[in-house]
């Protein structure tokens, strides 16, 4: 089982080699007088790929032979955990021009807060929600304000204020 | 006579109350920073890059160093007390350092690591002052083939010095590499791998990578495997050093930062290097040699601490000169000067020589400042471990999504950040390093350019790349630094078999 994950590593490698060469064949090859053109950079990058992905089979392979354990994580793992910081992440990125930047980044703080204390073994009862929103807001919120009313960035915003 | 006169400007310039209040901002953060686990230089420096927009370049500048140096100074404050070394350069100072610190002995251990790098940051600034324009001028000389060879010898060196493996460290310099093909084309215009997406036209911004690589893809890894850590804090004594301190750790300064230097000048990549061949001569040299590895010795941080901070000066020699990064935050410093319009190499000195002059003389002012920070300090930096975990990395990913937000104002870059990190997931969990590829998208594109300029030059002929003998002796080194480990270990593995 652990064997197979390192196999799919060499795999993955050799099938991103592929990728990059099927996308080098539609750039254009015109080369001036350098003899090399644009598409000369993706080919090497490709053929370099797949070299390595085929020496991470190899050696994958040889481990599976010596009977070497792959790696194991260092402790439990917790898929859960990780769903909620990616809930964090994507909501964040699908809301941030919506919600405006300080409710959007209030989102990712609670979920991926939320996402360690599962990892941790904790819960989430309402009181550490609320916590979590408070501290949310009051992090986003200044970050926010330096950045658009002191350094002129434009970040989204809720109201046209340009507080919130 | 004229270097000093400069490097007097540079002083008027970094000494104006703003510019000074810019260096103690950034040498803040950069401590903050550093103490903090799981945030290092490289990460503060690229979420800050959007204030490049708004603020000028040498005042931002001025800060970005600052940050680089503080985050230094605060990791050995996190390695010592905590065991939690933020990145590679202060392995060394957590195993020694922690150990003086479980004896009874962090506040001697604190002392040494930032007087030491207070010294080797002041000696390697002085060097770099006195070398750099040297250097820049003679670097003027250098055509495209050079320039082309000098960023393999870059490639070369990071993929096999940092990581476990060459193997891995090439595949991840070659990751970095496609990432860095994504966009227009710099010398036709022609678009790659853009798959049709308006937002790849421009290309994917080095800083995204590097913040979904560093802080996304490092609290995914937390947050999916070590989801209960067990760390145990040391508690501080005073900051005093005892006179055979003093008498132990000033040498072990001198040597580190002897060692240190010339590793960053080169562009080789890293500061683990230096640090380890520090550790190693001072546990030759010590007559203390039974503290090593138990109750810790004060000379293996004293010098390996100011080797890693002489390893992080020098490595303004190349980027000031050559425009070429040793490191990640040098990188990610590059791509601050590059958002200015800036292209730092030879002619930098000449072109903006009022920002040179000035970020050199705030390095000074830095280290002075960081001393002042840090010794008195430590108590309070070491507060800032008391936030919780769940908000600490809550609090990283907000900060590394204001950062990629801001730059370009694109929902779009929000998920790419997602998607690098989950990469960098996938990287940590199967043992592939994560700086080459940054180094691989950045110095990517620029040796493409300079490969096919050479070429050019060449009328299409790949023989001048060894017509020029110093283009061919750097291609040599190259080819060297990936044989050579091999046959030693080869040797080394045929002696044991003799031998058994």
């Amino acid at each position: 089982m652990k064997d197979r994950r390192q196999w799919g590593v060499g795999a993955g490698v050799l099938v991103l080699a592929a990728v990059l060469a099927l996308g080098a064949l539609d750039i254009p090859s015109a080369a001036g007088y350098a003899g090399v053109g644009p598409n000369f950079l993706p080919w090497v990058v490709a053929g370099g790929l797949a070299v390595c992905g085929v020496l991470l089979l190899r050696e994958a392979f040889a481990a599976a032979r010596a009977g070497a354990q792959a790696p194991t994580p260092p402790g439990p793992v917790c898929w859960r955990g990780l769903g909620w910081v990616s809930a964090g992440l994507l909501l964040n990125a699908l809301l941030v021009t919506r919600l405006g930047f300080v409710l959007g980044c209030t989102v990712l703080f609670v979920c991926a807060a939320r996402g360690f204390r599962l990892a941790r073994g904790g819960g989430a009862p309402a009181r550490t929600v609320a916590l979590d929103t408070l501290v949310g807001v009051s992090l986003s919120a200044p970050a926010y304000w330096i950045f658009t009313k002191a350094l002129g960035l434009t970040l989204p915003g809720l109201t046209a204020t340009g507080w919130i | 006579m004229e270097l000093w006169q400069q490097l007097l400007h540079g002083f008027a310039t970094a000494a104006t109350p703003i510019n000074l209040v810019w260096a103690f901002v950034g040498c803040l953060i950069g401590t903050a920073v550093g103490v903090l686990p799981g945030i290092g230089p490289a990460l503060a420096v690229a979420m800050l890059l959007p204030i490049t927009t708004h603020v000028e370049a040498t005042a931002s500048m001025i800060m970005f160093a600052g940050i680089y140096y503080g985050a230094m100074y605060g990791g050995s404050t996190t390695s010592i007390l905590l065991n939690t070394p933020g990145e590679t350069g202060t392995m060394v100072t957590a195993m020694e350092g922690n150990l003086m610190a479980k004896h009874g002995r962090a506040g001697a251990a604190l002392a040494t690591a930032a007087l030491g790098s207070f010294v080797a940051g002041t000696v390697a600034t002085a060097l770099v002052t006195l070398f750099a324009p040297g250097i820049a001028e003679y670097a003027l000389r250098f055509g495209p083939p050079e320039y082309f060879a000098l960023m393999m010898l870059a490639f070369v060196t990071v993929s096999a010095v940092l990581g476990q493996s060459t193997l891995r460290g090439l595949t991840s310099l070659f990751l970095g590499l496609a990432l860095g093909l994504v966009g227009i084309d710099q010398i036709t215009g022609s678009a790659r791998y853009t798959l049709g997406v308006p937002e790849l036209v421009d290309g994917i911004e080095v800083v995204l990578v590097a913040v979904g690589l560093f802080a996304v893809g490092e609290a995914m890894y937390g947050v999916l495997y070590e989801g209960r850590p067990s760390e145990t804090r040391n508690r501080m004594s005073s900051i005093w050093m005892t006179r055979s301190d003093w008498r132990r750790s000033i040498p072990a300064w001198l040597r580190g930062t002897g060692l240190g230097f010339p590793f960053g000048t080169i562009p080789a990549g890293g500061t683990e290097i230096p640090t380890f061949l520090s550790y190693a001569l001072e546990k030759r040299l010590s007559r203390h040699k039974e503290e090593f590895g138990t109750v810790g010795a004060i000379e293996g941080v004293a010098g390996p601490e100011a080797a890693n901070n002489a390893t992080v000066t020098a490595a303004m020699v190349p980027l000031l000169t050559l425009g070429i990064p040793t490191s990640t935050t040098a990188a990610i410093i590059l791509s601050a000067f590059q958002n200015y319009g800036i292209q730092p190499g030879p002619t930098l000195f000449q072109t903006s020589a009022t920002l040179v002059w000035a970020l050199i003389a705030s390095l000074y002012i830095g280290n002075v400042m960081l001393l002042v920070l840090n010794l008195p300090l430590v108590g309070l930096w070491v507060k800032l471990l008391n936030i919780p975990r769940p908000q600490l990395y809550a609090g990283i990913l907000v900060f590394a999504a204001l950062g990629v937000y801001g730059m370009r104002q694109s929902a779009f870059d929000l998920f790419l950040l997602f998607a690098i990190g989950l990469l960098g997931l996938a990287m940590r969990r199967f043992d592939f390093p994560t700086a080459p590829v940054i180094v691989g998208m950045i110095l990517g594109p620029m040796a493409e350019a300079q490969m096919r300029n050479a070429l050019s030059i060449g009328e299409g002929r790949w023989s001048v790349f060894f017509e020029r003998p110093l283009a061919a002796t750097i291609l040599v080194v190259c080819l060297v630094v990936l044989v050579l480990p091999r046959v030693l270990r080869g040797r080394a593995r045929s002696a044991l078999q003799a031998a058994g």
